[in-house]
C-alpha cells in the first residue's frame, strides 16, 4: 500500500491546517468533550489537592507546595487522554468511512498524518491552558506576573509532550479493527502510564523513571513550579526522544494502513 | 487512445489474505462521455475494479490507465482526474455540509475564490444550496448521497466513479439520484461517469454500456438493447384451447420451427412425472441436513406404501404433502395400495385416495391445455405467421402473450445460478447460526 504513497516527501501545507482545524472544530463542537475535560480536571483538583494538602513533599531536598504539585501534575496528565484518545479518532474516521475519502485525496500520506498529530496538539495545547486557568480561579497556583511567562512556555512543552502521545494513539488505532479495543486499551496503557508518572501522588523516582510520560510531567512541573525530580535538560531529551520515535511509528503504520472496502 | 477515458488491459487482482482472486483478467475501454455500468451480484470483483481505478488498491497484474495516466505509477495525476462516490459514505458527520465540501477543494489544492464559487455551483446542482450549513449527521441518506456527488465534482474531475450510488435509498429518491447523474452527462461538459451497481433497473436507465462482471470476470458487454437482443429477442407463449387436435401439435412445431427468425420453440409441459416438491426448502430452525439428501430419502419412502404409512402417521407435514402433491403423483401413490393396506392409512388420506381411485378427479386432469413458448428474433414481425400457421392447422388460441426480454432475463441468464447458489449458502449460514445458538443453550 505504500508504494501508491504519492508524493512521499511533499506536504501540503494547506491541506495540514484544514485537516488540524477540523480537529480543533470537532472538540470545539462536542460540547460534552469540553465540559467533561472540565470537570474531570476539577475533580481531580478538588480530590488530589486536597487529600495531599497536608503531606509534605519534598522534591530534591526542598518541599514545595503540594497543591502546586497536583495542579500541574494534572495539567501534565490532560496530555495523555487527549493524546491518546485524540489519536485513535483516526479509528472514529475509519468506521465513518471518512478515511477513505481523504485517502484518495491527491495529497501525501505525510500530510494526512501531519495535519491530524498538529490538530491533536493544539487541542492539546487548548485543555492544558483551561486546566491552569481552573488551578488559578480555584487557587492552587499562586498568581503573580512570572505565571504569564511559564504559561507562555508551556505551550511548546504541551506541544512537544503530546506528540509521542498522539504517536501511541495512532499507532493503536490504525491496527485497531474493533470498538471492543478500547478498554484494554485504558487498562494496558492510559492507566499505567498515568499513575505511574507521578503526575497525581508524589512516587519514588526509582519506580517513575521507566516511564517516558514521567518526564513531560517533570518538564511541566519544571516549568510551572520551578522544581523537579530531574534535571529539566534530561527531561527535554527524553521526551522530544519519546515523540520522535512514536510518531516516527505511528507514521509507518498510518503508511502501512489499508482501507478494506 | 486519446479518445478513451478509461483503458483497462488484462487487470488481476488477488487479494493476499485468504488468496481471494478478486478480478480476473478483465478488460475494457470507457470513451469519453459515456455512462458505462458495471453490473454484477455482491463479490463480483465491480468495488476492487473501482478502487483499483482510483488507486486505492494496487493491481496485481495488467495495465490500466485513467485519463492517460497509469494508474500504479502515476497516481496523483490519477487522483486530480477523477471524482468518486464510495459505497459506503464517507462523509464527517461532525462537519456542516458545506465545510465537508470545502476541506475537499483545499485537499485538491483549488485556490480560495475559484473554491467557493464551485462549491456554491455544486451545492445547486444537487439542490442542497439551502442545507449546507445543517450538520452532515442530521441529513437524510439521500442528502448525503447528494452530497457526497457534489464533493466528487468538486474539483472538476474528468471521470466520476460512483460505487453503488443508490445502495439503501428508497425508489423516489433513487429516481432522484438517476435525475442528477443523467444531468451531469449532458451538455458541453459531458462528464464520463463509471457506475457500479447491482440494480438492473438502475444500469437500464442511466448506461450507455453495461459490463455483467461475475467472479471478477467479465462475462457480457455491451448496450442495455443489445444485451437483450442477444438474449432472445421476443418471447410469445401461446396457450391453446382444449381441442381433440392435440396431436397435431408436433407438426405445428415444426411448421413454426421453419419460420424465418423463430430461433426456438418449446412445448409446455404437461403435468407428468414430476417431482413431489422440486423447490424443497427445510423450514428454519431444522437441522442442517443438505435438501438433496432429504429429497432422495422421500423418493425412497415413496417407492414403498408401508414407510409412507408410517411417515404419514408421524409426521403431519408429510401428509400436508400428499394432499398439495399434483395428480399424476397422487394417482401414482394411489395405485400402491391396495385395500389391505389401506386400512392402516390416516383417515383423512384414505378418502383422498379412495376418491381418486373411483376417478373422482378425471374432469381437472381434462383442464390441462396444451401450450407453446416461441422465442423469436422479433415478435412484431413473427407473431402474425406463427398465428396463421395456427389456423392453418385448425387450432383455436386461447391466449397469447409477447414480450421482451428484460434485462433482468438477461443477467440471470447469465449469473443466475450464481445468485441462487450464494443465497442458499447464506440460508445455511443462518442455519448453522441458529443451531449453534441452540447448542449454547
Amino acid at each position: 500500500m505504500s508504494d501508491l504513497n504519492i508524493g512521499k516527501t511533499k506536504v501540503n501545507y494547506s491541506a495540514v491546517w484544514i485537516l488540524a482545524k477540523r480537529e480543533l472544530m470537532s472538540f470545539w463542537r462536542n460540547k460534552s468533550r469540553v465540559i467533561s475535560s472540565i470537570t474531570q480536571g476539577i475533580l481531580f483538583l478538588f480530590v488530589f489537592g486536597a487529600g495531599f494538602s497536608r503531606v509534605n513533599i519534598v522534591i530534591d531536598g526542598s518541599s514545595i507546595d503540594s497543591r502546586a504539585f497536583t495542579a500541574s501534575g494534572i495539567a501534565a496528565m490532560v496530555i495523555l487522554f487527549t493524546g491518546i484518545f485524540g489519536g485513535m479518532a483516526v479509528f472514529r474516521d475509519k468506521m465513518f468511512g471518512f478515511m477513505k475519502e481523504l485517502m484518495v485525496a491527491p495529497v501525501s500520506r505525510r500530510t494526512l498524518m501531519l495535519g491530524r498529530t498538529v490538530g491533536i496538539a493544539l487541542q492539546t495545547m487548548l485543555q492544558v491552558v483551561i486546566m491552569i486557568t481552573l488551578g488559578v480561579i480555584f487557587g492552587y497556583f499562586g498568581y503573580d506576573l512570572s505565571l504569564i511567562w511559564r504559561v507562555i512556555l508551556i505551550l511548546p512543552v504541551a506541544f512537544l509532550a503530546s506528540l509521542g502521545i498522539v504517536g501511541i494513539g495512532l499507532t493503536i488505532s490504525t491496527r485497531l479493527n474493533d470498538m471492543q479495543s478500547f478498554g484494554l486499551i485504558q487498562t494496558f496503557i492510559v492507566m499505567p502510564m498515568m499513575w505511574v508518572s507521578g503526575a497525581l501522588i508524589p512516587l519514588p523516582i526509582q519506580i517513575t523513571m521507566f516511564n517516558p510520560f514521567t518526564y513531560s510531567v517533570d518538564l511541566f512541573r519544571f516549568v510551572l513550579v520551578g522544581v523537579s525530580y530531574f534535571p529539566f535538560w534530561l527531561d527535554l531529551i527524553v521526551t522530544s526522544g519519546f515523540g520522535s520515535l512514536l510518531i516516527i511509528i505511528g507514521a509507518r503504520s498510518f503508511n502501512k494502513m489499508e482501507i478494506s472496502q | 487512445m486519446s479518445q478513451n477515458i478509461i483503458e483497462v488491459q488484462n487487470l488481476t487482482k488477488i487479494y493476499d489474505e485468504g488468496n481471494v482472486l478478486a478480478v480476473d483478467d478483465i478488460s475494457f475501454n470507457i470513451k469519453k462521455g459515456e455512462i458505462f455500468a458495471l453490473l454484477g451480484p455482491n463479490g463480483a470483483g465491480k468495488t476492487t475494479t473501482i478502487s483499483i481505478l482510483a488507486t486505492l488498491l494496487t493491481s496485481t497484474n495488467g495495465e490500466a490507465y485513467v485519463n492517460n495516466y497509469n494508474v500504479n505509477k502515476e497516481p496523483d495525476k490519477v487522483r486530480k482526474s477523477i471524482g468518486i462516490v464510495f459505497q459506503e459514505p464517507s462523509l464527517d458527520g461532525e462537519m456542516k455540509g458545506w465545510e465537508n465540501l470545502e476541506l475537499h477543494a483545499i485537499l485538491y489544492g483549488m485556490p480560495k475564490k475559484e473554491r467557493q464559487a464551485k462549491i456554491k455551483e455544486v451545492l445547486k446542482l444537487v439542490d442542497l444550496d439551502d442545507r449546507a450549513d445543517a450538520f452532515v449527521k442530521n441529513y437524510s441518506g439521500g442528502m448525503k448521497r447528494r452530497l457526497e456527488i457534489a464533493r466528487g465534482l468538486i474539483h472538476e474531475p474528468t471521470v466520476l466513479f460512483l460505487d453503488e450510488p443508490t445502495l439503501g435509498l428508497d425508489p423516489q429518491t433513487r429516481r432522484k439520484i438517476w435525475e442528477k447523474i443523467k444531468e451531469l452527462n449532458k451538455g458541453n461538459s459531458k462528464i464520463t461517469i463509471l457506475i457500479t451497481t447491482h440494480y438492473m433497473e438502475e444500469a437500464d436507465q442511466l448506461a450507455d454500456r453495461i459490463c455483467i462482471m461475475d467472479h471478477g470476470k467479465i462475462i457480457a458487454m455491451d448496450t442495455s438493447e443489445n444485451l437483450k437482443k442477444q438474449l432472445s429477442g421476443d418471447v410469445i407463449d401461446i396457450q391453446f384451447e382444449n381441442v381433440e387436435e392435440n396431436f397435431k401439435i408436433p407438426g405445428l412445431i415444426r411448421e413454426i420451427k421453419g419460420i424465418n427468425g423463430v430461433k426456438n420453440v418449446s412445448f409446455g409441459t404437461t403435468e407428468g412425472e414430476q417431482n413431489i416438491m422440486p423447490n424443497f426448502q427445510p423450514p428454519p430452525g431444522m437441522p442442517n441436513i443438505d435438501p438433496a439428501m432429504i429429497q432422495a430419502r422421500i423418493r425412497e419412502i415413496l417407492s414403498d406404501p408401508k414407510k409412507l404409512i408410517i411417515a404419514w402417521k408421524r409426521m403431519p407435514m408429510a401428509a400436508g404433502m400428499f394432499l398439495n402433491a399434483p395428480l399424476a403423483m397422487k394417482k401414482k401413490i394411489a395405485n400402491m395400495f391396495n385395500d389391505n393396506l389401506l386400512e392402516e392409512v390416516p383417515d383423512n388420506i384414505k378418502k383422498e385416495i379412495l376418491k381418486i381411485k373411483k376417478g373422482e378427479f378425471e374432469e381437472e386432469e381434462e383442464h390441462l391445455e396444451p401450450s407453446i413458448s416461441i422465442s423469436c428474433e422479433s415478435g412484431g414481425k413473427q407473431l402474425p405467421l406463427i398465428i396463421q400457421k395456427i389456423s392453418e392447422n385448425g387450432l383455436k388460441i386461447k391466449t397469447a402473450n409477447m414480450h421482451q426480454p428484460t434485462l433482468e432475463d438477461v443477467f440471470l441468464h447469465y449469473v443466475g445460478s450464481t445468485i441462487r447458489e450464494e443465497s442458499s449458502n447464506h440460508t445455511k449460514d443462518i442455519k448453522k447460526m441458529i443451531q449453534m445458538r441452540q447448542l449454547r443453550k
